[in-house]
């Protein structure tokens, strides 16, 4: 009896949790407007809802694969298609974060570098690539 | 049939050199008997003083003026209130320093790698590439490289796609969010001085009409 109580109670408190951290996930891609930025660059604004399930899948699924440690047995070389959808992905993560947005507009006002602004933002781009690589090539041996 | 109606609608900020004299038509349309319609191209509104910057110019003003000089015009207005004057040199932007731009490069340049390893060991990334690259090769690797400097190329493919800008090409015609952002920003700015502005330069305008 007391058993069935205790695995009730465990459901319904992952359930909540995910409930949570789930609404918590879209929220935050939501506010950064990933989908619809990705949506606009291809012009397929219709495959919106497409999108919105594959964000909800890729979610669900990496989940299950993490929490019950199924690995896919698969080579090596398709990690790097998986690193260049997800650098991609955190690339927009980052460029839509606002300290990126609300700094060049200030630049190129403030300091009269409207001019400059691409060769500006291009130092951005340059400067994340080098710091993941500096990152993950030489910072992680020391 | 009262037909000395005369109808006016504001521009949006307009751009004039230091010391211009600027007149009605320079700063609104104006839709106006055939009589009074050159006269009110050319009535002077505003004599710009050699310090000046900013300049708004209210509705109430140029009714004010226009009552003035022709009492039996009747003055309706449209849209916007009032028309932000920006006073520059040259109608070109200044050049921005070389030197100041090598600068803020560099600046940026090892801001944003510094932000990416801050959000790496924040997020614990290295962590999750480990894991990644076990759920898809089933083998451990302390450093999952094939994983993680394709990773790294990628962050620049996505700022560039959510930038739109692929250097100086543009992948589409829609603004970028960068433009939009420059454009709030500009509105933003010129909406403070509309609030501010306009105060202080009443003040001022009323002390130098007291000096005449």
């Amino acid at each position: 009896m007391i058993t069935i109580f205790q695995d009730v109670a465990l459901i319904v408190i992952g359930l909540a949790g995910g409930l949570a951290v789930g609404s918590g996930l879209v929220a935050f891609i939501t506010v950064l407007d990933i989908i619809p930025r990705l949506s606009q660059i291809i012009k397929g604004r219709e495959y919106l809802v497409a999108f919105q399930y594959s964000l909800v899948f890729g979610t669900v699924i990496f989940t299950l694969l993490d929490f019950r440690s199924i690995a896919l047995q698969l080579p090596g070389i398709i990690t790097i298609l998986v690193g260049v959808y997800a650098g991609t992905f955190i690339g927009m993560l980052a460029a839509a974060l606002t300290e990126v947005l609300n700094v060049l507009p200030i630049l190129a006002k403030r300091l009269n570098m409207a001019e400059a602004i691409l060769f500006l933002l291009m130092a951005m781009i340059f400067g994340k690539i080098t710091g993941s690589l500096f990152n993950w090539l030489i910072f992680i041996d020391y | 049939m009262n037909s000395n109606i005369a109808y006016l609608s504001l521009r949006e900020k307009q751009y004039f050199k230091p010391n211009s004299e600027i007149t009605l038509g320079q700063i609104a349309q104006i839709i106006a008997p055939k009589k009074y319609e050159k006269s009110l191209h050319q009535l002077k509104i505003y004599q710009v003083l050699p310090q000046e910057h900013l300049v708004v110019i209210d509705f109430m003003k140029i009714i004010s003026m226009i009552k003035n000089k022709f009492p039996d015009i009747e003055v309706y207005t449209i849209g916007n209130q009032e028309i932000i004057l920006e006073i520059v040199n040259s109608p070109v932007p200044k050049k921005p320093n070389l030197l100041a731009v090598v600068f803020v490069w560099i600046l940026l340049f090892i801001g944003s790698g510094l932000a990416i390893m801050n959000f790496h060991y924040d997020v614990s990334m290295l962590d999750v590439h480990q894991r990644l690259y076990y759920l898809v090769t089933g083998q451990e690797k302390a450093k999952p490289l094939l994983l993680q400097i394709p990773y790294s190329l990628g962050i620049g493919l996505g700022m560039i796609l959510f930038f739109n800008h692929l250097f100086k090409k543009k992948i589409n015609e829609e603004p970028s969010p960068l433009e939009v952002e420059m454009f709030l920003y500009q509105k933003n700015l010129d909406q403070y001085v509309l609030a501010n502005e306009n105060e202080d330069k009443k003040n001022k305008q009323n002390n130098r009409n007291e000096g005449q």
